[in-house]
């Protein structure tokens, strides 16, 4: 894979370059320890450092609220919507990455979900691999800790100043080059990197899975009577945090406005979560998941299996976000999967 | 970035060609797509239709795809804010329509069977397209039984149709409330007490049901206990649809999305599903 090496000082002149073309987002440190993704301009920190960012990559391609439709009463006519700024966002974990991989395999299957795909298509993603592991994070128990596709670039710092940038696509190479020529990656700047990355591994073991993550389909297909659901759904608020910074979670309502002359209006999509009392209510006010077990249950089952059936991957990448938004602290999917994993283990 | 001009999220336009009132909450609404097309729907698919400025909801399709008729039926109950706003649109207005969505009932499954149609209350809309289409081809279709279970005489629908199928001759139509009133002179009792009195040849018929979700579990297991095969029975299966293309979530039954992998399931591929029934 094609490779260069990239010093600290570069950088500036890069991000200039970019942001002449796109939207650039960077991790910036915000109040008492708190990371997120930020816009870049000349002067602005990059928290290289960044153990997660606050809030997850899918504002970008799927934003909490996104016009879908807008129509005219009058003539009775719609038209669609496609809002797609071109976006960088540098600086990226490979846990998210990840993340937004699964995304696109979920919203390209049955229906394309075109909406999603004019934001995805106008994104570019350079990723990062990680110095600072969040302490509720356990990505690199799930297969998360490195990817191999879903990025542009693939950034590591080998030095105090320098980078290894790995080529994920012409874009990316295109973009990396547009402030001039760098030097290729040598054997040594490979190695370095390398080790950055199993440096990066160890350090997110520091909370893992006791099981392999491949297990937990099987693990939950056994566990839907656990009274494990029950216990941890007492406490739950069904606020719909956990939905909410969750990076694989997209599930949204469509709800429309019109203006005051009653003329025009919009319909848009708006971030829903399955934690909601009302997530399952039909008319006639029946509810198909009436108890709290049932939708806490029903949300472990989506990242722990459902997905799982549906591309091969846990649908949760362990970035820990959940564990940390969850105000009755009831919500972390590694130690709920470990539980399920040792009770099922018991199983005659 | 790809340049992207179609949206499955954009309603086509359609115009109100009747209305009429069915029961004292539900009506049976008549449109034409504004392109003239057929709406090209198999029975037991569903659309979401909108009213601009107030919302969309779902709704099952009640006639038969006829190819020569662009002309479709819903039949809806007014119980929310689109249903009430679609009770108060004159005929001669607008709405949006997208879809059909979903899956329908395999009628060529069925062709030279025996059917039994089970609907409880509401679920007599979805079944009735079936129906309808059932005898638009009736020479291809066994014996066709239904079964009608409605919680009132008042909540009854489509009274003077049924009446009239069932003194046609060409299908047995079987009846029953569940809490009759002075003048109610036919069977008394929840669905399940019909079963009994359809005369099913069980190695020979197909079923296909639509009730509310306290229906089914007990419907299901007398088509067991009578000996039909749980792979001859269709379930037609109600959620929360949003979007209709398998990706909001609300209609999600354990791993499957109600308004793409269904409505209309076979039975066996979600017998195990504990969310399902």
């Amino acid at each position: 894979m094609t490779a260069y090496t990239v010093q600290m000082e570069q950088l500036p002149g890069l991000l200039a370059a970019w942001s002449t073309q796109c939207q650039v987002h960077v991790p910036v440190s915000l109040d008492n320890g708190f990371y997120d993704f930020g816009p870049w301009r000349p002067g602005t920190e990059i928290a290289f450092e960044y153990d997660v960012a606050y809030n997850p990559l899918k504002r970008f391609f799927m934003p909490p609220r996104e016009d879908m439709v807008v129509f005219d009463l009058e003539t009775y006519s719609a038209k669609p919507v496609f809002a797609a700024p071109n976006i960088l966002l540098f600086g990226v974990h490979p846990y998210d990455v990840k993340a937004v991989t699964q995304l696109d395999q979920l919203m390209e299957s049955g229906s394309v979900d075109q909406n999603y795909f004019s934001r995805r298509d106008a994104t570019v993603i350079f990723a990062l691999t990680p110095m600072a592991v969040s302490e509720t994070a356990f990505w690199a128990s799930v297969g998360a800790d490195k990817v191999d596709q879903g990025y542009d670039l693939y950034w590591t710092k080998i030095g105090p100043g320098t980078f290894h940038v790995e080529i994920g696509s012409g874009k990316g190479e295109e973009l990396l080059l547009a402030a001039g020529p760098l030097s290729p990656a040598t054997a040594g700047s490979r190695e370095a990197a390398r080790k950055a990355q199993v440096r990066a591994r160890n350090l997110g073991l520091r909370r893992k899975l006791n099981y392999d993550w491949h297990e937990t389909p099987h693990v939950m297909g056994r566990s839907w009577n656990a009274s494990l659901w029950h216990r941890k759904a007492e406490k739950c608020l069904g606020c719909g945090s956990c939905n909410t910074v969750c990076p694989t979670c997209y599930c949204f309502d469509i709800r429309e406005e019109v203006d005051e002359k009653l003329k025009t209006g919009h319909r848009f999509r708006e971030w829903d979560g399955c934690m909601l009392n009302g997530f399952a209510l039909v008319a006639g006010n029946h509810n198909f998941r009436p108890q709290a077990s049932e939708r806490y249950r029903h949300r472990y089952m989506r990242k722990g299996k459902y997905i799982f059936d549906k591309i091969g991957e846990l649908g949760c990448v362990g970035c820990g976000r959940c564990v940390r938004a969850c105000t009755s602290k009831i919500a972390d999917p590694c130690e709920i999967f470990n539980t399920l994993w040792e009770e099922s283990r018991h199983e005659i | 970035m790809k340049s992207r001009t179609f949206s499955p999220y954009v309603p086509r336009p359609a115009t109100l060609v009747s209305k009429s009132p069915l029961s004292e909450l539900v009506t049976l609404y008549e449109f034409v797509l504004d392109n003239g097309k057929n709406l090209a729907h198999k029975p037991g698919q569903f659309i979401m239709v909108s009213i601009f400025g107030v919302g969309e909801a779902p709704f099952s399709i009640s006639s038969a795809p006829i190819k020569e008729s662009n002309v479709f039926e819903i039949a809806v109950r007014k119980i929310g804010t689109v249903t009430k706003a679609l009770s108060e649109l004159p005929v001669g207005a607008k709405a949006g329509i997208r879809g059909p969505f979903g899956t329908s009932f395999p009628v060529h499954e069925f062709v030279g069977k025996d059917t039994l149609l089970v609907a409880g209350g509401l679920g007599y809309i979805p079944i009735r397209s079936l129906l309808h289409y059932q005898l638009r081809h009736r020479q291809e279709f066994g014996r066709i039984s239904v079964l009608i279970g409605t919680r009132s005489p008042r909540d009854r629908i489509f009274i003077d149709q049924i009446e009239a199928l069932a003194k046609g001759g060409d299908v047995e139509v079987l009846e029953t409330v569940d809490m009759p009133d002075a003048n109610w002179k036919g069977n008394v009792g929840v669905i399940t007490t019909l079963l009994p009195k359809a005369g099913v040849e069980p190695q020979n018929t197909h079923v296909a049901m639509i009730g509310p979700p306290v229906m089914y579990k007990f419907v299901l297991r007398q088509c067991r206990e009578m000996g039909i095969p749980s792979e001859r029975i269709w379930v037609s299966l109600e959620r929360r649809m949003k979007c209709g293309l398998g990706k909001c979530g609300h209609c999600q039954i354990n791993s499957l999305n109600a308004c793409m992998d269904g409505p209309v399931f076979r039975y066996t591929d979600i017998e195990s599903l504990e969310e399902a029934i």
